[in-house]
């Protein structure tokens, strides 16, 4: 008996060390710095104890039933602890309030343990023994933890199992409480089924503890994710709700294949087919084969080549079935040449002559992608056009992000290109802006390629006129030396999020 | 223990260790760091120092013109001459490589900096530096080449546990702070209205000024700027131009920083390899008449002072002129009767080229080219792939500054040269590790170059002691162009000086060839 009650002292014990060093580990992890993580989470632990313990004293009637219930309290909290901060990291802007708070309430509840316990005890042994024994086992459990946690735990089961499985145990302290005080306890029977239920819920979030990561990264993504890689580049996900399958790049939605032929038919032909003469073709970015898909319709066309950085990107677009055929095996037609490199370098490195190029890189969102959207930039694609040639640029939205859009607009005219911005409407993006750029002024083709599922001649007009809440705005070119768009673009962007 | 580094060595990174390793946290053990010192100089400018003899003469030349020393000085003064089509000179330099305080390295990740790494956009009275990126092909019709000019973002500071972007929202983080960083600016105003202040500082030099009576700690506390990250922003400044604290540099020499220059542009210049870029182009244009690995151990004026002879270790130039661009403190050792040593002191630095193998943990605004880290006693880094037009990541090369302003320059001076390589490593990682915790995880390996006189400090008075003026009025045969002269350790001075001497010495040797002939592009 009194083995089983020290026994319970040392289990205790161990779970209250196993969660504070979780989530101390946890914030070193996510935050870094582990020196001020370990030592915040100690203090805050700690101090919470010590207001535990001085609420102690307000416990007076039910003493063991109150027990069972802190146990149960603690092995739920502690339990999911771990849990509960990884998804907070992921979903919420509030970790560390997360983590705090969850630190304060497993603080309190453990404070409150050891002086209950040593209450109830006093009754049965001497208050020296109960005294000498409560901290000797406090402390051995302790230990116990130290040891377990960066030797076992960590590397077998993973923070998240970790505390799952130390929940486990307290629940399992709980309902062995139960019978361990049965003489004092009023009501064994609800505290039992409330016991047996918390160790179920427990149990189940232990088995699934691989899931519950996963769960994380699912939880971004609406539909069932059919393909997910990390490349050094970006994240590559693939998504499919019934015949819609969509392309996220680092989280950002590329396309639906429900529209994305608007997107890109209003990417090729008002640039390509105002230029019958039209035989070399350059594509940067757009490493899923459906620029090139609307360019391979023009049998004028001699030559497509294609930059992209990621290889993974075209491997996947030439060898994935359902993505082939989504741009109609684009990537095997021998007039296509791709080339996987970085679009500012290549360019730099070579000297050949297109008669139109498409450049549909990711929204400016970074300084790095920002790059690719500058004077600099956009005069060293000049030296690749060829005489009466033409420069598409996917130029973001023109009504969420309006500034952005001009600014493109104004830094390829600070470049020294005539430019016609146009627009469109894409279900899956909203309102999407185009400029076309070259060193003539643009004339509208005289007709379109066959087969399109969106363009016509008569809608091509209307596209080049803005209505009043695109109109241009006054803003400044974007230069290597002075990114004004990436702060425009993370203003707008910003607003839409709000 | 006093530590004039102000860096207490290794005691942060065994506390980190040890609370990690407790819980387990140590992932991986830190792999191995590679590196070591790279200094080839400081022995043969003791040797002179010391008075040791030079070897004996190999090789004796008769050259009109010698420069001494192959800095932005000596080869400005070298790029000056061939302009002017005269290419009787030669230019000696004592480390195997010209550049000096310019110099830079290389390594498969990329070139970086040993020292100067950038230019600030010349202004339109910088002529001469204009002058020079026009021939180099950077300012073509009045536009900057977009692609030297540092590419955004230029800075970023770390303080509270994060980085930021620009130092504005560091100066005004409070009502008070910005208050006075408004007042601030409107003072600098005013004295950038005075016309005092130019770059380079020979075009509206005053003889002195009542700026440069003070200290630049001073003249805040009289103008009553108390705000601390103000305050920590004008030290910062100092330190970084001139190796000098705010409480040892001018006021004047402080001021100028902030006021001298109205670029029309976002800058600054800046390569991969700093303003060894520079040095490169100018070898490109006067390479062949540089020897380097030639210290100059004696300069000895001949014939009632129309010739000179100027010694090496192992060869003998008898010249009819001089231009000496060497650091200034060693000419007393080195001129005859050069007279008594200039009264200056010297600011002792040390420079780190660290190899990251990725980019370590980082929090806040997007790394910038220049990452200072507030309340550092070093200064920071700058990120030599930052010009990269690729997608950049990856490995990465910084080059991490420090000006030892803690204790004065004997003390500081003494403290580096006792510094072992692996406390100058914990040094540079305990800096950094405040930003990047984790950092030493990820480096592979650290360079080092310790500077024992990177630059002459402007102290108050500096601008009016006599022997700089004595200096400047030289007749011959030994002109003096080192940046040193005027007191401010700077590109545009650098430049300035070097092309004034070796001005000099082209008028003294066409007079001297009058007789024979008058070669018509020497008189500018
Ligand atoms: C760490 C550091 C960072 C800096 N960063 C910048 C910056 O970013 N921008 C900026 O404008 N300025 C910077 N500076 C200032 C820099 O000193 C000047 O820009 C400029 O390079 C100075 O050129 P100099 O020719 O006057 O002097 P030095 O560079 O000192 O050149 C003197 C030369 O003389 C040689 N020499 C010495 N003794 C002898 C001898 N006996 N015989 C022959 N040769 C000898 C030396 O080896 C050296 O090559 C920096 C300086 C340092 C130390």
């Amino acid at each position: 008996m009194a083995a089983a009650l020290f026994a319970t002292v040392c289990l205790i014990a161990a779970c209250g060390l196993v969660y504070e060093l979780v989530a101390g580990a946890l914030a070193s992890y996510l935050l870094g710095d582990s020196v001020t993580q370990f030592s915040l989470v100690i203090g805050i632990y700690l101090a919470s104890m010590g207001v535990g313990s001085w609420l102690s004293r307000f416990v007076v009637r039910g003493l063991a039933a109150r027990f069972v219930a802190i146990e149960l309290l603690v092995a739920i909290v502690g339990g999911w602890s771990a849990s509960l901060l990884f998804l907070a990291f992921a979903y919420t802007e509030a970790f560390r309030v997360a983590l705090y708070a969850i630190v304060t309430i497993v603080g309190i509840l453990v404070g409150l343990e050891v002086p209950l316990l040593m209450r109830l005890l006093r009754e049965r042994f001497a208050f020296k023994d109960v005294v000498a024994n409560v901290l000797t086992f406090d402390y051995l459990g302790a230990l116990i933890a130290s040891i377990l946690f960066p030797l076992v735990l960590v590397p077998h089961l993973g923070l998240v199992r970790a505390a799952l499985g130390f929940g486990i145990v307290n629940a399992v302290v709980a309902l062995w409480s139960t019978w361990l005080f049965r003489g004092v306890l009023g009501a064994p029977r609800a505290l039992r089924t409330a016991g047996v239920a918390v160790l179920a819920v427990l149990v189940a979030g232990f088995a699934a503890g691989d899931r519950l990561m996963a769960a994380a990264e699912r939880g971004l993504y609406a539909d069932d994710v059919i393909f997910a890689r990390s490349t050094p580049y970006q994240r590559i996900v693939l998504t499919v709700w019934k015949d819609d399958l969509r392309l996220y790049l680092n989280n950002h939605l590329q396309f639906s294949s429900r529209d994305e032929y608007r997107y890109h038919e209003a990417l090729v032909h008002p640039g390509l087919a105002a230029n019958p003469a039209a035989r070399r073709v350059l594509v940067l970015g757009g490493g899923d084969g459906l620029a090139l898909r609307e360019i391979l319709r023009y049998p004028g066309v001699s030559h497509a080549t294609l930059v992209d950085l990621d290889g993974e990107m075209t491997r996947l677009f030439t060898q994935h079935r359902d993505l082939a055929a989504l741009n109609g095996g684009s990537f095997r037609d021998p007039r296509v040449t791709v080339h996987n490199a970085d679009a500012f370098t290549w360019l730099d490195a070579h000297d050949d002559t297109f008669d139109f190029i498409v450049v549909d890189f990711p929204d400016p969102s970074n300084y790095a992608v920002g790059k690719l959207y500058t004077t600099a930039f956009y005069r060293l694609l000049k030296r690749h056009l060829a005489r009466d040639g033409r420069i598409v640029v996917q130029s973001t939205s023109p009504l969420f992000a309006r500034a952005s859009f001009w600014c493109i607009e104004r830094t390829l005219r600070e470049a020294d290109l005539a430019t016609a911005p146009y627009h469109l409407y894409v279900p899956s993006f909203g309102e999407w802006g185009f400029v076309l750029a070259g060193a003539a002024p643009y004339v509208p083709p005289d007709s379109l390629p066959a087969g399109l599922r969106f363009l016509t001649r008569a809608q091509l007009l209307p596209m080049f006129d803005f209505p009043l809440d695109m109109r241009p705005l006054p803003v400044e070119p974007n230069r290597l030396n002075d990114q004004v768009l990436v702060r425009y673009y993370e203003k707008e962007f910003e607003q839409i999020n709000r | 223990m006093s530590d004039p580094t102000g860096v207490p060595l290794s005691r942060r990174a065994f506390v980190v260790a040890g609370a990690a390793a407790l819980v387990g946290l140590t992932r991986k053990g830190a792999p191995a760091i590679a590196g070591g010192f790279v200094e080839d100089d400081g022995p043969v400018g003791h040797r002179i120092r010391d008075g040791i003899a030079p070897g004996a003469v190999r090789e004796r030349r008769r050259v009109p013109l010698v420069i001494v020393g192959g800095g932005i000085a000596g080869l400005s003064a070298a790029w000056w001459c061939e302009r002017h089509g005269f290419r009787d000179y030669v230019v000696l330099e004592l480390a195997a490589e010209a550049g000096g305080n310019a110099r830079s390295g290389a390594n498969e990740v990329s070139a970086y900096p040993w020292g100067a790494h950038y230019v600030p956009v010349p202004g339109p009275r910088a002529s001469l530096a204009r002058e020079l990126f026009t021939e180099l092909g950077l300012l073509v019709n009045g536009a900057w080449d977009e692609r030297t000019l540092c590419h955004s973002p230029q800075e970023r500071l770390f303080w509270r546990g994060e980085w930021h972007e620009g130092i504005e929202s560091f100066v005004g983080d409070s009502a008070e702070d910005r208050a006075q960083w408004s007042r601030f600016q409107e003072r600098l105003a005013a004295l950038r209205a005075s016309g005092e202040f130019t770059i380079p500082v020979s075009r509206g030099r005053p003889a002195r000024s009542a700026l440069d009576t003070l200290t630049l700690a001073q003249w805040l506390d009289r103008e009553r700027f108390t705000s601390r990250a103000l305050r920590w922003y004008a030290d910062y400044a100092v330190r970084d131009d001139y190796g000098t604290s705010a409480r040892d540099a001018s006021a004047w020499a402080g001021l100028h920083y902030f006021v001298a220059r109205e670029p029309d542009e976002k800058g600054p210049l800046t390569w991969p390899e700093g303003n060894g870029w520079i040095v490169r182009r100018l070898l490109e244009r006067v390479g062949p008449r540089v020897r380097t690995a030639s210290a100059v151990r004696a300069v000895t004026p001949v014939r009632g002072g129309r010739g000179v002879v100027v010694r090496t270790e192992d060869a003998e130039f008898t010249a009819d002129a001089c231009v000496w661009t060497a650091p200034l403190w060693l000419a007393p050792h080195v001129v005859d009767g050069f007279g008594p040593a200039p009264v200056m002191t010297t600011a002792p630095w040390l420079v780190a080229n660290l190899t990251l193998r990725e980019w370590p943990t980082d929090h806040g605004s997007a790394p910038a080219w220049d990452n200072t880290i507030v309340d550092s006693p070093g200064l920071g880094y700058v990120n030599a792939t930052h010009q990269r037009l690729d997608h950049g990541g990856g490995r990465t090369v910084w080059t991490y500054y420090h000006a030892l302003v803690r204790a004065e320059p004997l003390a500081a001076r003494r403290a580096l040269r006792a510094l072992s390589w692996p406390d100058a490593c914990a040094l540079v990682l305990d800096d950094l590790e405040r930003a990047h915790p984790g950092l030493r995880r990820v480096v592979e390996r650290i360079d080092v170059r310790r500077y024992a006189h990177a630059m002459a400090r402007p102290e108050p008075g500096f601008l009016s002691q006599p022997w700089r003026r004595a200096l400047l009025a030289s007749r011959g045969p030994v002109w003096y162009g080192h940046a040193d002269v005027g007191g401010l350790s700077l590109f545009e001075e650098a430049q300035d000086h070097g092309v004034r001497a070796a001005r000099a010495a082209l008028e003294h040797l066409g007079r001297g060839a009058a007789r024979r002939q008058r070669p018509a592009d020497l008189n500018e």
